[in-house]
C-alpha cells in the first residue's frame, strides 16, 4: 500500500489537516515505550493510500528521549519502500519557526529520494487578516511545491489531492539542493527565507498580546483561572455524572437480564459478578475519560492550555513539577484514570513521572464514600460559630487536604532524592495563538483514550476482578465471606493489622478494596451482616462504632486510605501509560508508605488520649 | 554604530522592552542552545519582553512573530543589548 507521511512542528494545524483528509477512519498507535501516539488512516478520497501522522516536533535534532525515538521513527519510515511522499505542515502566518524544520525535512527526504510538500496551512487566518505570502517565491527558494491551504476551512485540499494523484503516479525526480547541508547553513538559511517570503505584519501578535494581558494578568488572569479550573472540574464530576450512571444501569441490566438464564449456580454467580460487576466497574469511567480528554482538548486548541501551564509553573516547580502537572493533577481529584491520560500534556519524561507520582495521592472520589463512613463513626454531626462550620465537614476537608499536601511533600522529596538522574526539559513553551478549537480533531482524540482505556487497561482490570472474585466466593460458594479464601488471608494477615488496633474484617476490606477503594464500605458491611450499605451508612455506623473500634484504628485508617494505591484500574493506566516497573514500584512504595504511616498515626493518637 | 554595551540576561528585560540576542551563557547546556536557535532566538534576532506575569512566572517574549514562554532557568542565559529598534 502507499504510503504518505504528514510531518509538521507543534501548533501548525497538523492534526486538523490530517482529519481533513482522512475523515475518521484512522487508528492510532504509541511508540513501544512512549506515550507519543503515531495516527494513521486511509486518505478519504484515496482510500488506497494510508496517511501516516507523525507527533508535532520542532526539530530533527532531538532533545528528549521521546523526540528521539519519533525522529528516529520518521527516518526509519523514509527507508520504506512503500512510503512514496512526504506532506510538511507549517503554519504560514508565523513562518520563521517552522522553516528550519521544514528545511530538514526536505533535507532528509532528498537523501533519501523522497519527494516533499509543504502545506503552508493558516491560509484563511491570513485571508482575514489581510496578510499576503509569496509560496511561490518560497517554493522556487526551497526546491519543493508550496501549498497554501486551510485545514480548517478546507481551502486548497482539492488542488493538494490533485497534485498527490500525479506525483504518486509519475515519482517525480527528487532534487538534491539541501542535500548533505549542515544544520547551521540551514537555520540561517531558513531565517533569510522567513525574512524574505513570509508574511508582515503583527497584526496577529497584537491581538494575542491583549488578550494575554488579561489572562495572564496577576489578578484577572487569576480569576479566570480558577473559573476554567471550576468548569474543567465540573465536567468531569457533574457532566460525566449522568453518562455514567447510564453506562452503570444498562451493564446492570444485561446482567440482570442473562444471568437468570444461566442454570448452573457457580457460573452464574461468576458472570453476575465478576463479569458483570467487574466489566461495569471499569467502563463507568469511559465517559469520565471522554469528557475530561474532550474538555482538556478544548483548552489545548484554543491555546488557553499553555497559558494555565505558564501560571502555575513557578508554584509547582518547588515540588518538581511543571505546570503543565496542573490539569492532571487537579482531573486526579475526580479520578486518577483520566487523569494519568491527561499527564501526556507533560512532556519532560521526568516531569511525566512526578506528576504520575502526585496523581494517586490527590484526593479521588472513590476516597469519599471511605472517609464519609469512617468520619461518620467518630466525628459527632454537630456544628460550632453559629452554625458555619460543621466538624465532619471540617474533618473530609482535613483529609482532601493532606492528600494534596502528600502528592506535594512527596514529589519533592523524591525529585530531590533523584537530582543526579532525572533530566528536566526546560520551560519554554510556545504560547500559541488564540482560536477557535476545532472539534473533529477533539472528538477522535477523546474517541482514540476511551478505546485505549477500554482495550488496553480493561484486560487487566477484569484479570484482577476475577482473581479477588474466586478467592472470595470459594470454597463455601459465597455464603460467607470470612471463610472464604479471601477470609483466611485477612486473618492470615491480621498480625499485620493488629498493631494498628484492626481485626481481620478491616483486612478483608482493606484487601477487596484494591479493586477499588470504595469496595471497603460494601465490604464491611457484607462482614457486619448488613445490605446496601453503599447506599445508605447509618446502621453500619452505629454497627461500627458498637464494635469498639479506637479512634486512633479510624484516623490510622483515614491516613492509609490517602496514601495507598488502592486501585486495580489506576495501576493498569500507570503500567500502560508509564511502565510496569513503576506502576509496581508505586504500588509497593505507597502501600508501604501509607502503612508505616497509618501505624504512626495510630500510636500518637491512642497516646495522646 | 552603537557603542559596545555590557550583556544583559533576557530575563532582566521589562515589560515592552526589546533588546537583540548577542548570544548565549556558557552554563546553558547546548541543545538548549540549539532549541533557543530554532526557535529564533539567533544572534541579532529582535527580541520584546510583552509581559512579566506576577510571582516569578515565566516571562512572555516576542521573536519573529512568535510568541513564546520562558523561565528563569533558561531566560537568564541568553544574553541580549539594547537595540536600535526601541520598545512596544
Amino acid at each position: 500500500m502507499n504510503r504518505v507521511l504528514l510531518i509538521g512542528s507543534p501548533n501548525s494545524g497538523k492534526s486538523s489537516l490530517f482529519n481533513r483528509l482522512t475523515g475518521l477512519n484512522q487508528r492510532v498507535a504509541n511508540f513501544p515505550g512512549i506515550t507519543v501516539d503515531v495516527a494513521s488512516g486511509p486518505f478519504a478520497r484515496m482510500p488506497d493510500v494510508e496517511l501516516v501522522d507523525f507527533p508535532g516536533t520542532y526539530s530533527l535534532q532531538p532533545i528528549s528521549g521521546e523526540e528521539a525515538v519519533a525522529v528516529e521513527f520518521f527516518q526509519r519510515s523514509l527507508t520504506d519502500p512503500e512510503v512514496r511522499h512526504v506532506l510538511c505542515v507549517v503554519d504560514a502566518t508565523r513562518l520563521e519557526k517552522s522553516l528550519y524544520f521544514t528545511l530538514q525535512v526536505i533535507r532528509e527526504c532528498q537523501e533519501r529520494g523522497k519527494p516533499v510538500t509543504v502545506l503552508a496551512n493558516m491560509a484563511d487566518v491570513l485571508a482575514v487578516n489581510d496578510l499576503t505570502f509569496d509560496h511561490a517565491g518560497l517554493a522556487d527558494a526551497i526546491g519543493a511545491p508550496v501549498l497554501l491551504v486551510s485545514a480548517r476551512q478546507g481551502l486548497g485540499i482539492d488542488a493538494l489531492l490533485s497534485e498527490l494523484r500525479q506525483k504518486l503516479i509519475t515519482q517525480p525526480a527528487v532534487p538534491s539542493r539541501w542535500s548533505e547541508t549542515p544544520d547551521e547553513l540551514l537555520r540561517g538559511s531558513a531565517h533569510q527565507l522567513a525574512q524574505r517570503f513570509g508574511p508582515r505584519g503583527d497584526v496577529l501578535v497584537q491581538s494575542q498580546l491583549r488578550l494575554d494581558s488579561f489572562f495572564l494578568n496577576t489578578g484577572l488572569g487569576g480569576i479566570a483561572f480558577f473559573c476554567i479550573m471550576f468548569l474543567l472540574f465540573q465536567s468531569i464530576f457533574t457532566w460525566s455524572a449522568p453518562v455514567m450512571d447510564g453506562v452503570e444501569t444498562v451493564v446492570m441490566g444485561m446482567g440482570a437480564t442473562l444471568v437468570p438464564l444461566i442454570s448452573n449456580q457457580v457460573i452464574a454467580d461468576f458472570v453476575a459478578d465478576a463479569l458483570f460487576g467487574g466489566v461495569g466497574a471499569f467502563l463507568v469511567f469511559v465517559p469520565q475519560i471522554f469528557v475530561l480528554t474532550l474538555v482538556i482538548g478544548v483548552l489545548e486548541d484554543s491555546g488557553y492550555l499553555a497559558r494555565a501551564a505558564l501560571i502555575c509553573h513557578r508554584p509547582l516547580k518547588v515540588f518538581g513539577l511543571t505546570g503543565k502537572s496542573f490539569i492532571p493533577m487537579l482531573s486526579g481529584v475526580a479520578c486518577a484514570i483520566p487523569a494519568i491520560y491527561a499527564a501526556r500534556a507533560v512532556d519532560s519524561p521526568w516531569q511525566r513521572v512526578m506528576t504520575y507520582l502526585a496523581i494517586p495521592l490527590m484526593p479521588c472520589s472513590a476516597r469519599l464514600p471511605v472517609y464519609a463512613l469512617l468520619i461518620a463513626v467518630f466525628i459527632p454531626d454537630e456544628t460550632a460559630l453559629l452554625g458555619l462550620v460543621g466538624w465532619q465537614g471540617l474533618a473530609l476537608f482535613l483529609i482532601y487536604f493532606f492528600g494534596m499536601f502528600a502528592a506535594l511533600v512527596i514529589t519533592g522529596v523524591v525529585s530531590r532524592l533523584a537530582s543526579g538522574a532525572k533530566s528536566e526539559l526546560p520551560f519554554v513553551l510556545e504560547l500559541p495563538p488564540y482560536r477557535l478549537p476545532s472539534i473533529r480533531p477533539i472528538l477522535r482524540m477523546a474517541i482514540n483514550r476511551s478505546k485505549h482505556f477500554v482495550t488496553k487497561a480493561g484486560k487487566v482490570i477484569l484479570a484482577v476482578t476475577i482473581a479477588v472474585w474466586v478467592l472470595g466466593y470459594f470454597p463455601n460458594g459465597g455464603t460467607d465471606l470470612g471463610t472464604s479464601w479471601l477470609g483466611e488471608l485477612g486473618h492470615w494477615i491480621q498480625p499485620l493489622f493488629e498493631p494498628i488496633g484492626l481485626d481481620w474484617r478491616y483486612g478483608v476490606a482493606i484487601l477487596s478494596s484494591f479493586l477499588a477503594r470504595e469496595v471497603f464500605v460494601g465490604t464491611l458491611g457484607t462482614i457486619f451482616g448488613i445490605e446496601g450499605a453503599e447506599d445508605n451508612m447509618q446502621p453500619l455506623v452505629e454497627q461500627i462504632q458498637g464494635s469498639g473500634l479506637p479512634l486512633g484504628s479510624g484516623i490510622a485508617l483515614l491516613v492509609f486510605f490517602a496514601i495507598a494505591l488502592q486501585c486495580v484500574s489506576t495501576v493498569a493506566i500507570l503500567s500502560k501509560e508509564g511502565s510496569f516497573r513503576l506502576a509496581s514500584r508505586m504500588l509497593v512504595g505507597y502501600l508501604v508508605t501509607a502503612y508505616l504511616l497509618a501505624l504512626l498515626t495510630f500510636t500518637v493518637v491512642q497516646a495522646l488520649l | 554604530m552603537h557603542p559596545a554595551q555590557t550583556p544583559r540576561s533576557l530575563w532582566a528585560l521589562s515589560k515592552g522592552e526589546t533588546c537583540a540576542v548577542l548570544g548565549f551563557d556558557e552554563a546553558l547546556p547546548e541543545p538548549y542552545r540549539i532549541r533557543l536557535m530554532e526557535f529564533g532566538f539567533h544572534q541579532g534576532e529582535v527580541v520584546t519582553c510583552l509581559l512579566r506575569p506576577g510571582f516569578g512566572a515565566p516571562r512572555v517574549y516576542r521573536v519573529s512573530n512568535t510568541v513564546f514562554s520562558l523561565d528563569v532557568e533558561v531566560a537568564r542565559f541568553v544574553l541580549v543589548e539594547q537595540s536600535a529598534v526601541g520598545s512596544v
